[in-house]
């Protein structure tokens, strides 16, 4: 096993406060929600066991404060434990529903295809479900979000992003379709809005002097042309 | 190589500046040893960025010198000495601005590609034997992209791919294992699509005057009377996303490395510096290429 403290980025001897904020960091940075429509999926997953374990280490072996931090982290685990159910009861709800879809109408054969897609992109053999995706006819609206989840996974967002409106847009009740697009539009609104982008900056706002000197500027045109913008000067 | 890929200068360091630059300054050095002093001219940012991040993969410290060059002779200036990543980023400068220089004079008839070419013609072959599975990928995607070209492909995704895979090659060659090698990849592949993208867009009105193919003007159908400025907004939306999204997938691969050190410059880099230079082009008339640090 590496250094426990290595894995969750700190010096060795870190106080109980900061393992923990480390650890809380960590989670959310490789979160499986997070790594939902990427082909990394299984590294971060990787990765998180490794943090888990770590952290499970230092607690165990933390010292002063163990018993708070023992019970902090059971609540940790069991709020894991209750997430990980969740979805596993929401995948399992989204398939039934699936299902029930498909049996109410579409083609049999599609539907045989479509979960065998599903299964292909969740393994991410791409090209595969790439081709059995060019062979089906009827392009429902399916068709287009899986279609959009296999350029969302290869690289073509572009497409991907009209593929899953026009899924949303043919089928608007559909709960997975829409929690897709919802997934990547906050995706894409959470990078562009990323803390340490938006933890304010150098060259964002105007600051005073650039302030201060249009005002001087507006003043004197407007004294030019006979009027007054700013009385006392 | 464009230079698209630099830091935000003003949040960064002072000493953190210095490192980057003396990267820069690295690679610099390490392309004249390889192909001559007259090949400095080809030098990026994007693959001071690659060094950068390499190295920043493994454990040991930077080494480096204060040390004068005869292009800034008056004063001493940090430069990380030669190590493998420096050299691998500055071969690879040397490749990726041959085939540009070769594709400038087939496509545009720009006399500057044969007198480049005929500088880096040594260097280059020199390179060229190092690396001849990268090469054979290289040329493959480079072709692709040609046909691409000719047949006015209409979808910014396809016409953006065999570069994005290029860099995605370039990218994973030197990981030191699988996982090294995937996040790397996938690094490679959505900076090499934002590179691509933002440069067709920086390029839509030199394309449009001179009825070059440009992936934007074809798959949002310019009508040919519209105002520039016009179109340029109409498509700012959609282009942003594209851009911003393959920014948000390289951030997840760069949250799986293992970085050893130079965290803050490459958090500087991927968090701020590429949604700045983003914005800069995105905005009419503020693509200011900054030159030389």
């Amino acid at each position: 096993m590496r250094n426990p403290y290595e894995v969750l980025g700190l010096k060795e001897g870190a106080s109980a406060e900061e393992i923990k904020k480390a650890y809380r960091e960590l989670v959310k940075k490789y979160h499986p929600d997070r790594y939902m429509d990427n082909p990394l999926s299984d590294l971060a997953e990787e990765k998180l066991r490794e943090v888990n374990e770590a952290y499970d280490y230092l607690m165990k072996n933390g010292g002063g404060g163990y018993q708070q931090q023992r019970s902090y982290h059971q609540q940790q685990r069991s709020y894991r434990q209750q997430h990980s159910q969740q979805q596993s009861q929401q995948r399992q709800q989204q398939q039934q529903q699936q299902q029930r879809q498909n049996t109410g109408y579409g083609y049999a054969g599609d539907n045989q295809m479509y979960y065998q897609i599903r299964m292909m992109i969740q393994n991410g053999n791409l090209a595969q479900a790439q081709q059995l995706l060019d062979s089906i006819q009827n392009r429902d609206a399916q068709w287009n979000y899986l279609q959009g989840l296999v350029f969302l996974r290869r690289g073509w967002y572009d497409r991907a992003n009209v593929l899953l409106q026009k899924a949303v847009y043919m089928d608007p009740n559909n709960m997975e379709y829409n929690d897709t697009l919802s997934r990547v539009s906050n995706q894409y609104r959470g990078y562009q809005h990323n803390p340490q982008f938006y933890r304010g900056g150098y060259n964002r706002e105007p600051d005073m002097c650039q302030i201060c000197g249009t005002l001087w500027c507006a003043d004197s045109l407007c004294e030019c042309c006979g009027g007054d913008l700013i009385g006392c000067c | 190589m464009f230079g698209y890929i630099t830091p935000d200068k003003p949040e960064l360091k002072i000493r953190e500046f210095e490192v980057f630059r003396g990267y820069y300054c690295g690679v610099c050095k390490s392309i004249a040893k390889q192909a001559g002093h007259r090949s400095r001219a080809i030098l990026s940012y994007d693959t001071a960025f690659l060094a950068l991040l390499m190295d920043s993969l493994r454990d040991e410290p930077i080494a480096g010198k204060q040390d004068r060059c005869f292009i800034h002779p008056l004063k001493k200036r940090f430069m990380v000495t030669r190590n493998p990543s420096i050299e691998y980023a500055s071969d690879i400068n040397i490749l990726l601005a041959y085939y540009n220089l070769k594709d400038k004079w087939q496509d545009e008839r720009n006399l500057l590609g044969p007198v480049g070419m005929a500088v880096l013609r040594r260097g280059f072959k020199r390179v060229k034997r190092k690396y001849p599975t990268l090469i054979h990928d290289i040329e493959n995607e480079l072709a692709l992209l040609d046909k691409l070209e000719q047949q006015k492909c209409g979808y910014i995704d396809e016409a953006s791919e065999p570069f994005a895979r290029i860099m995605q090659k370039v990218f994973e060659l030197r990981g030191k294992d699988d996982a090294t090698k995937a996040a790397m990849g996938w690094i490679g592949y959505n900076l090499g699509k934002w590179i691509y993208l933002l440069d067709a867009y920086d390029d839509i009105e030199d394309n449009i005057k001179n009825g070059a193919y440009n992936p934007l003007v074809v798959q949002f159908h310019y009508g040919g009377e519209e105002e520039l400025k016009s179109f340029r907004q109409r498509i700012r939306e959609e282009t942003e996303f594209s851009l911003v999204y393959s920014l948000s997938e390289m951030e997840k691969a760069f949250s799986l490395l293992e970085i050893k050190k130079n965290r803050g410059i490459l958090e500087n880099i991927v968090y701020r510096g590429l949604l700045m230079r983003t914005r800069n082009v995105l905005e009419i008339g503020a693509g200011c290429n900054e030159k030389s640090v």
